[in-house]
């Protein structure tokens, strides 16, 4: 017994000794490490800190006509620079009640305007989250020695989410305008002053693009071989213009493309991207297609600090293409209401809202429509789209009466169903899935239910697909083989039966 | 459970606000804004007053120039009263408000004017150093602020001061863009010229100009020296005049002048000078031969001298060389100056070395004591026939076949 006791005490004692000398190394090269960090001479100049794009509103100067010293654009350009970020880190500010950031674009007095905000806000638990959306500024004074400069920024368009106690109370759209005084103090342009001279509600105007020439007959459309993946190394005119060809001569006049957000580049969209795209409806022009533009797909962001990089992107598109003669409708966003649960409702109701005018401001003739996923989200924001649309993969038997139901609602727009399809994979993964017969089957009736309602109608989709992208619709093995089926044209390139229904019935 | 409890919050939610909107739909009608004044002075106190008649004390949202809150309201007796935040109404600016009752809210604006005080004169002046003459010009930018740190009313009145020699100039601008500013221009004269401004009885700090001398003008230069003897070892200096710009002014201490001299074979020598009151001087070693310069001396850029010329004479005629130890040590010398005096240490002797018609090497020493020895090693130059030749002060001598052994 002893023996024993004596044991376990000397067990402890080495353990405590292994455990006590494991601290002091780990406690010895923490410190070595820390002291090796830091003075990294090929940092000194922070060559590497490249500016990341987080706030880019549209802003638009006046000509410079400015009083006191000329403006030179490297300078103006800093200016502008410091004055978004100025915006931006107001807006984390007020968002998260913490005052990061803040002093290095205001000066010592004017952030304590701030900081007292800050102050009040936490202790009465209001939060605000906004952005601006345009800005107009005039330089109206630049100083000889280049140190100070005023700025008159025109109807500042904001957007703003007011909470309090984490509840959303009030969200609003402004447009201000406001008198800046700049320092240019550390290398940082820093307000000085900012004075609030004018302020109105926003309302911009509704512009009503005319629907009533609408025929929509149309094809969602993939390339066989790279679905989901359009624009990709693989892009290429002789394919895309072979389908477009079996589409036009399928009795079909229109198709419908869509528009990948992170492989265009974001914010700052790629060059080649666009080029791609235009030379796709170039093809679509040729063959006497219409096409309608799905401007955001594998999008599902919807945050209020990213709307202005949202908003670039949307711009770049729609100002390159807005002219072209193939051009159909801009479809904002596919399938939004599939984000109403992850991301909130109300702020991809307000996203899309306020898509839909920076879209109507650089186009005004092109209609505009948003791709809901069903029939019951398809009156949300109908009174801003030109005609609604929506897609369908329910039952055949209840599309009628679902018809019915939107025209009560919606009277005064066209409806278009903008996909619909049924999958004709029968194998391994659902072996009571549907056969081609019964595709066929359902075309028929379906465009039986479209010819009777008058509905205006786009399918999906042409190809049946050999690869799926985990992206569309996950890992799982039934959901792919069954997205893979949806065609009209098989994997090997014959028309399955339902081809015959693919415009008419 | 999760989803439970998020359906249960919903649920709850939708048929809460279906509550609220009826409530407000009976009492919304009753709430009425009961304050006219829309323009109030900075730092006054403000408050919102609707009537009401019911319970419900809507939250009033507001913004000013650097932010946006929620004010809650006090009800008393049937009134809603919203005291606008203090750090809200010290600000000047439009202040927009909305009544958060319901989708017909109540909206306005509120004018927070500002107020005729100056407490603060916030002055920036630039650039510091400016040039005479009357072109250029400082640029004294003023934005006056009140005690609560806002600018002042469009068009007040700032008087900017400034004094320079007999001068003294007051001049009344007004502020406009938040700011007021006046170009101060120089006079003919340099000199510092101080600036301050006032305005509603507060006035500004001093603050101080330099009005330094424009461009120089053209310059004459000239050269003294001890002898005209090219002996290698004086010093011959070059002077500028005193260099002016146009308005007489003398040039800033430390312009820099280059002065280049060209001597007869065409190279060219170059020394530099600072200016010290206006005048830069320089010099330059005499050459150990017979030699003609002319020498030109300008400020980059802006001006130039006249050219001036200086000869020198030549002071060694003629050398002596002297061969022994078996042809092994040539000693030069003795080397005399003008005065017959040996020559100051360091003049340069060349002595060429050739073996038959091939050239074996250079030599070159410096005289000590007006001579020179130059000793040719056997573990260098082996036994046989060498020619020579040896130039000093611009003169050569040469010795053919001479044999070593």
């Amino acid at each position: 017994m002893v023996g024993l006791n004596k044991n376990i005490m000397r067990a402890i004692l080495i353990a405590s000794y292994v455990v006590l000398i494991g601290l002091i190394v780990s406690a010895l090269s923490g410190i070595f490490s820390y002291l090796n960090t830091g003075a990294d001479r090929s940092k000194m100049l922070h060559t590497e800190i490249q500016k990341i794009e987080q706030y880019l509103p549209k802003i638009v100067w006046e000509p410079l006509d400015n009083e006191g010293r000329i403006m030179d654009a490297q300078n103006l350009s800093a200016l502008q620079n410091d004055y978004l970020d100025a915006w931006y880190v107001k807006q984390i500010a007020y968002k998260t009640n913490k005052i990061a950031g803040i002093k290095d674009y205001y000066t010592d007095s004017s952030r304590e305007n701030l900081y007292s905000f800050i102050a009040l806000n936490k202790t009465e638990k209001t939060t605000i989250e906004a952005t601006t959306l345009s800005h107009n500024p005039t330089l109206e004074f630049y100083s000889e020695d280049g140190q100070l400069a005023v700025v008159t920024d025109r109807n500042v368009v904001e957007y703003k989410r007011v909470f309090k106690a984490d509840a959303l109370v009030l969200e609003t759209t402004e447009t201000s305008t406001y008198k800046i005084i700049f320092l240019l103090e550390d290398g940082f342009w820093r307000i000085r002053h900012m004075v609030k001279e004018d302020n109105a509600i926003y309302n911009p105007e509704q512009k009503i693009i005319a629907t009533d020439s609408l025929n929509i007959k149309g094809i969602n459309y993939y390339p066989q071989a790279t679905p989901w993946n359009t624009f990709g190394d693989t892009f290429s005119t002789d394919t895309i213009s072979k389908d477009f060809k079996i589409i036009k001569d399928a009795g079909l006049n229109s198709i419908r493309i869509f528009v990948q957000y992170e492989d265009f580049g974001k914010a700052r969209v790629k060059p080649e991207m666009i080029t791609k795209l235009r030379q796709t409806l170039d093809v679509a022009d040729k063959h006497n297609l219409k096409v309608v533009i799905t401007l955001f797909d594998f999008y599902g962001d919807y945050s209020l600090m990213n709307w202005t990089l949202d908003h670039r992107h949307a711009e770049t598109i729609v100002n390159a293409l807005k002219d072209h003669n193939a051009l159909l409708a801009w479809d904002i966003k596919n399938e939004p209401n599939l984000d109403f649960d992850s991301r909130g409702q109300d702020i991809v109701i307000a996203w899309l809202d306020n898509m839909i005018d920076l879209v109507k401001s650089v186009d005004d003739k092109h209609p505009i429509t948003i791709g809901w996923s069903n029939t019951q989200s398809a009156t949300l924001l109908k009174e801003k789209v030109d005609f609604v649309s929506f897609h369908y993969y329910e039952d055949l038997d209840k599309l009628d009466e679902a018809i019915k139901t939107m025209k009560t609602e919606i009277k005064d727009k066209p409806l278009v169903l903008q996909e619909y399809g049924l999958s004709s994979y029968r194998g391994l993964w659902n072996p009571l899935g549907y056969t081609e017969e019964d595709q066929a089957e359902y075309h028929k009736k379906i465009q039986n239910i479209l010819a009777v309602n008058k509905m205006q109608f786009m399918s999906w989709t042409l190809y049946d697909f050999k690869d799926i992208p985990t992206e569309v619709v996950g890992r799982l093995p039934w959901r792919k083989r069954a997205q893979q089926h949806f065609g009209f044209i098989n994997q090997n390139g014959e028309p399955k039966p339902a081809f015959q229904y693919i415009s008419k019935e | 459970m999760k989803f439970k409890q998020n359906y249960i919050f919903v649920i709850s939610l939708i048929l809460l606000s279906s509550f609220t909107i009826v409530q407000n739909g009976e009492k919304d009608s009753d709430i009425k804004l009961i304050t006219t004044q829309t323009n109030f002075e900075v730092g006054s106190r403000i408050v919102l007053k609707f009537s009401s008649q019911g319970e419900i004390k809507p939250l009033l949202y507001c913004s000013n120039s650097y932010g946006s809150t929620l004010i809650s309201p006090h009800n008393e007796s049937g009134t809603l009263e919203y005291q606008i935040p203090e750090n809200i109404s010290i600000k000047i600016g439009v202040l927009n408000w909305k009544l958060l009752n319901d989708e017909h809210s109540i909206t306005g604006k509120i004018n927070i004017t500002p107020k005729a005080e100056v407490a603060t004169m916030e002055t920036y002046i630039g650039p510091p150093s400016i040039e005479s003459g009357g072109a250029d010009y400082t640029m004294l930018v003023v934005v006056p602020t009140d005690s609560l740190d806002n600018p002042v009313p469009t068009n007040t009145l700032v008087t900017a001061k400034n004094q320079f020699l007999d001068y003294e100039e007051t001049h009344d601008i007004f502020t406009k863009n938040l700011i007021a500013y006046r170009n101060i221009n120089s006079k003919k004269e340099t000199g510092r010229m101080l600036v301050s401004s006032e305005s509603l009885g507060t006035n500004s700090k001093e603050f101080t100009i330099n009005v330094s001398a424009a461009i120089p003008t053209n310059f004459s230069i000239s050269a003294t020296r001890s002898h005209g003897y090219a002996d290698g070892n004086q010093i011959t200096t070059f002077t500028t005049s005193v260099i002016k710009d146009q308005h007489k002014n003398i040039v800033s201490d430390g312009t820099f002048v280059t002065f280049f001299i060209t001597n007869s074979k065409g190279n060219i020598l170059k020394t530099t000078g600072l200016t010290l009151a206006g005048v830069a001087t320089s010099k330059m070693i005499h050459p150990d031969y017979a030699d003609s310069w002319k020498i030109k001396a300008y400020v980059d850029g802006m001006s130039e001298s006249n050219s001036i010329s200086l000869d020198y004479v030549q002071v060694i005629e003629d050398f002596e060389v002297t061969f022994s130890e078996n042809n092994r040590e040539i000693t030069i010398g003795p080397l005399q100056s003008f005065m017959q005096q040996m020559i100051p240490d360091g003049l340069h002797v060349k002595l060429n070395i050739y073996k038959g018609n091939t050239f074996v090497t250079t030599l070159t020493k410096t005289s000590f004591n007006g001579y020179v020895h130059f000793k040719l090693k056997p573990a260098i130059f082996d036994n046989g026939t060498y020619s020579f030749s040896i130039e000093t002060a611009g003169l050569t001598k040469e010795f053919k076949n001479k044999k070593l052994w």
